[in-house]
C-alpha cells in the first residue's frame, strides 16, 4: 500500500492534479445537491419571458421558453455524472475483464476471439457506431450509454492485457499458479488490483469522452431523451447563437468546459503519480 | 538516411494528395457558366430542406415538388398572383371540359411541346409531348417498382385503374377511364364525382415524364430528371441544385391579368416591366438546400442567397411591426417582404384507438376520456404557443378548416382555442380525475429542438392544472420516418404533426377525420364517428357551394365538441427577397411555379458576383 | 509468406465482422425507410408492397449473404432515396470530404508534433507547462462548441464576418480556400490538444533511450539530438497514428463538420443514410471503410518492418 500512499502523495504536490480534484469535487457536489433534490429542481418550470437577460431572478437569463437557463445547467451537471460514471464504471470494467481474460489466455482462441472482437469496434468509424447503436435501441433509455460502453472498453482492454503479459511472469502470480490456484481467482486477487493505476486513469478518461460524445449524439437528436444535458443546451444553442442569444451556449460550454478540463488535470495527474517508470524520468 | 527520405515522401506526397483532391472535390468546370454569351441572370433560392428525389412519382416533400415543376410540365398550375389560389391551364391549353354528371372529363394539350434534348430520346432529341406521357405517369403511381407516392390522389376514383394495378401493372394494357384519345386529347373517367380533380392535376405528382427517360435510367431517374417544364437540371446534390433555362420551353407572354394580378396589393413590386416578356425571365436558379436556420439565415445577410424564409427566430430582429409584419427600415432598403399564410396548419391529436384516453368500451370510462382531453385542450395555452414559437403572427383558430381556407369561419366560437383553466380544473373533476389516477400521456416528437421544446412547453401547461410532470412523457424518435411509423401503427398517444394542404379545398383538411382513412391513412387521430362521416361522403361530392360550407362548418364543430385534437394554428411565414430582383414568391399552391417569374434588374452585378468568385 | 498469408486471413475474419456487427446494427435493427417512402393515406397491402420492393420481407442470412456478395463484386446498388447510384455518390462526395478534411488533418498532425517536439525538449519546464496546459484545455473544449463559436467568430457579424456561414461551392484555390478555412480551423482545434498530447509523449518516451542517452553523452547538439534521433525514431508511432485515424477522420470528423456547415461530402450523406434508412449508402460505406481500414492495418505492419529495422525477423 505504500506504492498508493506514495502516488497520493505526488498527486498532493501536482498543483494542477489538485484544481482537477477541485474542480470535480466542485460538480460532485452540485450534482449530489441536484440528486438529493437540494437544488436545480426547477428546470422544466417555463415561468420567465422568452430569453429574459440574466438577472435576480434568473442568473443566466432564460431560453426560449422563459425557462431558467441556470437552473437547466445546473441539472446538467447531474445528467453528465449519470452519464459519465456508468459509462466510466462499465466501460472500464469490461475492459479489465476482457483485457485481462485476453492477457492470462494469450496466443490462444480466447485471445484471438477477443482481439478480433476489438479489431472489429476499432474500424467502424466511431460516430457512424455510437449513431447507429443509439439508433437501433432508440426509445430505449440506456441506448447512448450501451453505445459507448461497447466502444470504449477497448482502450482499457488494451492496456490490461499488455500490463497481465507483464504481471504474469511475476513471481506472486507464478507462485499462485504454483500452488493451484485457478486462473480467474488469480487474475480477480492478483492480477487485476496490480492494474488499478491503468483502470483508474482509463476510467477518468472514459468519463470525459462520455461526457463529449453526449454533447454529439444529443446535437444529432440521438442523446439524452428525457431531462436536460448540456448537449441538448448545445443544440438549442445553435439556433440561438446567429439570432445573438448566448445564455444556453455559454452557460452550458463553459461549465462543460471547466468540468472537463478539471478531470483532464486529474488524469493527468494521476497518470504521472503512478505510473513509476514516468514518474522515474 | 532511408527512413527520413522516406518520410519526406510521404509528407510531400500527402500535400500533392491535398491539392489534387481538392481540384477533384471541385465542382465540374463544364458546369461553370461557360458560354461566352450575354450575362446570364442568376436567381439563389435558399430552401429549408433538400428533396430525396427529383422524380415527380415521389415529390411528396414541399422541396421536392417545387423543383419537380420546374424540370417537368403539369397540365394544370396555380395563377402567380391570384388570391385565393385560382387554377391555370399549363400544358393544357384550357380548362377541362366535364360532362355534366361530373364524370368524364376532356383535356386538350398544347401541341408542339418537346421534351429536352436527352441520351433516352433517339439521336438525343427530345420528341413531342403527347397525351400517352401523361397516361404513362399517372399509371406509373399504380406501378409498385417505381416506389410511387401519388397513388393516394387518384387510388377508388378513375374506372380502372386500381383494376389495371391489382393485374400486374402491365404498361401497354388500357385503362378504360384514363386514355389518350389521339396525340392531343387526354379523357379521364371518374367512378363518382371528385370535384378536386383538376387540382391533382396541377400537383407535382401529376407532372409529365416520358417512358424512354424512365425506362433508360431506372432508378437513377430520380437524379437526371427529363421533362419539358421550364428548366432543366445542371447540378443536384445534398447541398443544392442548378437548374438552367430550358432553351426550348414554349414561348407565352406573361400576360398580369391572366395570372390574377391586383395593382392595389401587388402595385409596388415593379411586376408591370415584366408584361409581355416570355417566361422563364432568369436563365440560372441555384437553388441551396440549408436546413439550418442560423446557417440559412447567415447565407442570406451575407448576400449568398437571394429568397429566404425567415426563421423564427431572427422575426425579434428583423420585423419592426407584427400585424401586419414590416421590416425595420434598414433591411427594407434591401428587401422586399412577403407574409404568406401557410396553407394547413398544426395541431396534436389525441390517438383515439388508445383506451387509455380514446374511445373506451366502458360508456363510463369513455366520457371521463372526453373530459380528460377536453380539460388538455382547454389547459393549452395557445397564446403563449404562439408568442414562443411563431413569434405572435401565426393565425390561431379553432377547429380544422384552417384560415387559408375558403370555408373557414372568422366568427366561429374560440372556446376551444382560449384557455381556461379553472374550466379545465372543473372539468377533471367532475370526472373524478385527480393527480393520482391521471394517466401517463405520452407524447410523441421527432428529436429536434423545437419538437423538444414544444414538448417542455406542453408539460408546463398541463402542470398549470396539476398534471404531474412525471406522468408526461416524450416519446422520441431519431427521424420523422421513425415516427412517422409509430403512429401510423397507433403507438403514439399525442401526435404532433403539421398538415400542408395539397389543394385549395377544404374536403383535404376534412378527410384527416374520416374514419376510413384512419392509420395508416392520415387521420392519426383514428377518429371514427358516424355522423362525420356521413357528412364527409356527402360532401366530397359536392361542388364548392354555401351548402358545402354548412356541411364542413358542421363538422368542424363536431371534432371539437369531441375534443379530438388540440388545434391549431396557421403559420405565417415571412419571405423575404432581394429588392432587385422582380418577383412575389409563395411557399404554398403557387410553390415552384413561381421560379418561371422571376425577373432580375442586376444582369451586370451577378454577371461581376460571378466573375468575383 | 507465411506472415502475409497470415495477415490475410486476418484481414477477412475482420471484414466479416464489421460487416456482420454493422450489418446488424444498421441494417437489420436499422432504420425502415417504408415510412417515408409511403404516400399520404396509405393502406397495408400499400405498405406490404413497398417493404416488399425494399426487400425489408426477405430472412437475414439471405439478406446478409447478398450484402457480402455485393461487397466483393464492388455492386453497391443504388441509393434507395434518390435512386443514384451509390459508386457514383461515393465518386461525387469522398473528394469533397477529402478535400474538407485533409488541410485540418495535416495541419494537426504538424503542428501537433511541433508542439510535441517543442514540450519535449523543454520537459519540465516553462515551455512544456504552457504547452501541456494549452493541450489539456484542447482536450476538453467540445467539438460542437468549437464548431460554433468559430462560426460565430468567424462568418457572422458577431465577430469578423470573414468567411461564409456554411457551404462548398468550390471551382479554384481561393473559393476553396474560402470555404475550407473555418472548418480546417475546426478540425486543428478539436485534434491538437490530443495531437500535441500523444507527439509528446512519444518524444519523451523516445528522449528517455539509451541510444539518445549516448548520443547526448556523445554531445551531440539538441537540435541533432531532436531531429535525427527522436523525430527518426519516433516515426513508427506517427505513421501508426497517422494511418490510423484517415478512415476515421474522414468518416467520423467529417460527418459532424459537413453536418453544421452544410458539406456534401460522404460524413452528411452517410448520416443522411442512417437517419433515413437508405441502406444500399451505409452498407457500402462501412464495408468499404472496413475494408481500407483492414488494408492500412496491413499496411501499417508493412512499413514498420520498412522504418524500423529491429521488427525485421
Amino acid at each position: 500500500m505504500s506504492a498508493r500512499r506514495r502516488a497520493w502523495n505526488r498527486l498532493r504536490q501536482d498543483r494542477g492534479g489538485v484544481l482537477g480534484l477541485v474542480i470535480v469535487g466542485a460538480f460532485l457536489i452540485a450534482a449530489v445537491g441536484v440528486w438529493l433534490g437540494a437544488w436545480g429542481q426547477d428546470w422544466a418550470i417555463a415561468d420567465g419571458g422568452r430569453w429574459q437577460p440574466p438577472g435576480r431572478d434568473y442568473w443566466f437569463g432564460t431560453n426560449v421558453l422563459g425557462q431558467d437557463v441556470f437552473e437547466r445547467a445546473l441539472y446538467s451537471v447531474r445528467t453528465a455524472f449519470e452519464i459519465g460514471v456508468v459509462v466510466a464504471v462499465l466501460a472500464t470494467a469490461l475492459g479489465a475483464v476482457l483485457g485481462a481474460v485476453a492477457g492470462w489466455y494469450s496466443d490462444t482462441w480466447v485471445d484471438g476471439g477477443i482481439l478480433w472482437l476489438k479489431g472489429v469496434l476499432d474500424s467502424i468509424p466511431f460516430y457512424l457506431f455510437v449513431a447507429a447503436v443509439a439508433y437501433a435501441l432508440q426509445g430505449q433509455a440506456w441506448a447512448m450509454h450501451f453505445a459507448m460502453v461497447a466502444t470504449f472498453w477497448t482502450g482499457t482492454g488494451r492496456l490490461v492485457r499488455a500490463e497481465v503479459l507483464k504481471l504474469k511472469s511475476r513471481e506472486f502470480v507464478l507462485a499462485a499458479r504454483v500452488i493451484g490456484l485457478p486462473g480467474p481467482l488469480i487474475l480477480a486477487r492478483h492480477v487485476l488490483p496490480n492494474c488499478s493505476h491503468i483502470l483508474l486513469v482509463q476510467a477518468t478518461l472514459a468519463f470525459v469522452a462520455a461526457i463529449k460524445t453526449e454533447v454529439v449524439l444529443s446535437f444529432l437528436g440521438l442523446g439524452v431523451q428525457d431531462g436536460v444535458s448540456w448537449g441538448l443546451m448545445l443544440a438549442e444553442s445553435t439556433q440561438e447563437v446567429l439570432a445573438g442569444q448566448f445564455a444556453n451556449f455559454l452557460s452550458a460550454s463553459i461549465m462543460l468546459f471547466v468540468l472537463l478540463t478539471g478531470f483532464n488535470l486529474l488524469a493527468d495527474a494521476m497518470q504521472d503519480a503512478m505510473d513509476p517508470k514516468q514518474a522515474a524520468l | 538516411m532511408p527512413p527520413t527520405r522516406s518520410t519526406r515522401r510521404i509528407i510531400l506526397s500527402a500535400v500533392c494528395c491535398a491539392l489534387v483532391l481538392a481540384g477533384a472535390g471541385c465542382r465540374d468546370s463544364s458546369e461553370a457558366p461557360g458560354e461566352p454569351t450575354a450575362p446570364a441572370t442568376v436567381y439563389r433560392h435558399a430552401m429549408d430542406g433538400a428533396p430525396r428525389s427529383l422524380d415527380p412519382a415521389q415529390a411528396s416533400s414541399v422541396y421536392a415538388k417545387m423543383l419537380a415543376v420546374n424540370l417537368f410540365d403539369t397540365l394544370y398550375r396555380y395563377k402567380y398572383l391570384a388570391r385565393p389560389y385560382e387554377l391555370a391551364p399549363n400544358l393544357a391549353e384550357d380548362m377541362p371540359q366535364v360532362s355534366a354528371d361530373g364524370l368524364i372529363y376532356t383535356i386538350r394539350i398544347r401541341p408542339g411541346v418537346r421534351f429536352i434534348d436527352d441520351a433516352a430520346f433517339p439521336e438525343g432529341q427530345g420528341r413531342e409531348v403527347r397525351a400517352q406521357d401523361f397516361v404513362y405517369s399517372i399509371k406509373r403511381h399504380f406501378d409498385p417498382s417505381m416506389r410511387a407516392q401519388g397513388a393516394w390522389l387518384w387510388q377508388g376514383r378513375i374506372v380502372g385503374l386500381d383494376d389495371w394495378k391489382a393485374s400486374g401493372s402491365d404498361y401497354d394494357a388500357e385503362v378504360p377511364g384514363l386514355r389518350a384519345l389521339d396525340d392531343h386529347t387526354i379523357q379521364i373517367q371518374l367512378i363518382s364525382p371528385f370535384p378536386q380533380l383538376t387540382h391533382t392535376l396541377a400537383q407535382g405528382f401529376a407532372a409529365i415524364v416520358p417512358r424512354e427517360a424512365v425506362e433508360r435510367y431506372g432508378p437513377e431517374f430520380a437524379v437526371r430528371p427529363v421533362g419539358s417544364g421550364p428548366y432543366r437540371l445542371t447540378r443536384f446534390d445534398s447541398a443544392g441544385a442548378v437548374l438552367e433555362r430550358n432553351p426550348s420551353f414554349r414561348a407565352l407572354p406573361f400576360n398580369l391579368e391572366a395570372e390574377g394580378y391586383d395593382p392595389t396589393r401587388q402595385g409596388e413590386l415593379g411586376l408591370e416591366r415584366l408584361e409581355g416578356a416570355i417566361p422563364p425571365f432568369t436563365d440560372r436558379i441555384e437553388v441551396e438546400f440549408i436546413a439550418e436556420d442560423a446557417a440559412r439565415w447567415n447565407a442570406f445577410i451575407a448576400g449568398e442567397t437571394d429568397f429566404i424564409k425567415a426563421p423564427v427566430t431572427q422575426f425579434d430582429r428583423i420585423l419592426q411591426e407584427r400585424d401586419p409584419p414590416q421590416l425595420l427600415p434598414e433591411l427594407a432598403a434591401r428587401y422586399r417582404l412577403a407574409a404568406n399564410l401557410e396553407s394547413g396548419f398544426v395541431h396534436t391529436d389525441f390517438n383515439m384507438d388508445d383506451p387509455r384516453i380514446g374511445y373506451h368500451h366502458d360508456a363510463d370510462q369513455r366520457a371521463r376520456n372526453t373530459a380528460l382531453r377536453c380539460a388538455i385542450i382547454k389547459a393549452f395555452d395557445w397564446q403563449r404557443r404562439n408568442e414562443v414559437f411563431y413569434y405572435g403572427i401565426g393565425r390561431v383558430f379553432p377547429g380544422i378548416i384552417p384560415p387559408s381556407a375558403a370555408e373557414f369561419d372568422a366568427a366561429a366560437d374560440r372556446q376551444w382555442v382560449t384557455r381556461d383553466l379553472d374550466a379545465a380544473r372543473d372539468l377533471l373533476r367532475d370526472a373524478g380525475w385527480h393527480a393520482g389516477n391521471l394517466p401517463v400521456l405520452e407524447y410523441g416528437f421527432p428529436a429536434s429542438v423545437t419538437e423538444r421544446q414544444m414538448f417542455e412547453q406542453f408539460r408546463s401547461f398541463m402542470g398549470d392544472i396539476g398534471y404531474p410532470a412525471e406522468k408526461i412523457r416524450p416519446l422520441t424518435f431519431a427521424t420523422y420516418g421513425d415516427y412517422a411509423r409509430a403512429y401510423l401503427n397507433r403507438e403514439v398517444m399525442l401526435t404532433t404533426t403539421g398538415w400542408t394542404m395539397d389543394y385549395p379545398d377544404t374536403e383535404n383538411t376534412m378527410q384527416l377525420f374520416y374514419g376510413p382513412n384512419a392509420s395508416p391513412g392520415s387521420n392519426s387521430a383514428n377518429y371514427d364517428d358516424p355522423e362525420f362521416n356521413r357528412l364527409y361522403r356527402a360532401a366530397a361530392v359536392m361542388q364548392p357551394s354555401p351548402m358545402r360550407t354548412a356541411l364542413y362548418r358542421n363538422m368542424n364543430r363536431i371534432v371539437l365538441d369531441d375534443c379530438v385534437t388540440i388545434s391549431g394554428i396557421a403559420r405565417t411565414l415571412i419571405l423575404l427577397w432581394d429588392r432587385d430582383l422582380v418577383m412575389l414568391p409563395d411557399r404554398s399552391f403557387v410553390g415552384g411555379f413561381f421560379f418561371r417569374f422571376v425577373g432580375s434588374d442586376r444582369q451586370e452585378s451577378a454577371a461581376g458576383a460571378a466573375a468575383e468568385r | 509468406m507465411r506472415f502475409a498469408l497470415l495477415k490475410l486471413l486476418h484481414g477477412i475474419l475482420l471484414v466479416l465482422g464489421v460487416t456482420l456487427v454493422s450489418f446488424v446494427l444498421m441494417v437489420w435493427f436499422g432504420p425502415d425507410q417504408t415510412y417515408t417512402l409511403i404516400g399520404k393515406n396509405a393502406t397495408t397491402e400499400q405498405i406490404a408492397e413497398v417493404r416488399r420492393e425494399l426487400g425489408y420481407d426477405r430472412p437475414f442470412v439471405g439478406r446478409y449473404i447478398d450484402y457480402l456478395v455485393d461487397l466483393a463484386t464492388l455492386d453497391l446498388g443504388a441509393s434507395n432515396a434518390s435512386g443514384e447510384p451509390v459508386a457514383r455518390l461515393l465518386a461525387r462526395t469522398v473528394p469533397v470530404s477529402l478535400a474538407l478534411m485533409l488541410p485540418g488533418f495535416v495541419l494537426g498532425n504538424l503542428l501537433g508534433i511541433a508542439l510535441g517536439l517543442a514540450a519535449a525538449a523543454r520537459r519540465g519546464r516553462l515551455g512544456d507547462r504552457l504547452i501541456s496546459g494549452f493541450s489539456v484545455a484542447g482536450m476538453s473544449i467540445s467539438f460542437l462548441v468549437i464548431i460554433i463559436l468559430l462560426q460565430v467568430l468567424l462568418s457572422t457579424p458577431y465577430g469578423l464576418d470573414l468567411f461564409p456561414v456554411r457551404g462548398w461551392q468550390v471551382d479554384g484555390p481561393a473559393s476553396y480556400a474560402y470555404y475550407v478555412t473555418v472548418p480546417t480551423l475546426s478540425l486543428i482545434f478539436v485534434t491538437l490538444g490530443y495531437n500535441t498530447r500523444f507527439y509528446r509523449a512519444v518524444f519523451i518516451e523516445e528522449a528517455g533511450k539509451d541510444h539518445i542517452t549516448t548520443a547526448r553523452a556523445f554531445g551531440a547538439s539538441q537540435a541533432t539530438i531532436l531531429w535525427k534521433h527522436v523525430l527518426k525514431n519516433s516515426m513508427v508511432p506517427i505513421m501508426t497514428r497517422v494511418l490510423f485515424s484517415i478512415p476515421l477522420v474522414v468518416i467520423s470528423g467529417s460527418l459532424l463538420i459537413e453536418t453544421y456547415f452544410g458539406i456534401p461530402g460522404v460524413g452528411r450523406v452517410t448520416f443522411d443514410a442512417i437517419t433515413n434508412g437508405d441502406q444500399p449508402v451505409l452498407k457500402a460505406v462501412v464495408g468499404l471503410t472496413a475494408v481500407a481500414f483492414v488494408i492500412l492495418q496491413v499496411l501499417a505492419e508493412l512499413s514498420y518492418r520498412a522504418l524500423d529495422p529491429r521488427l525485421r525477423t
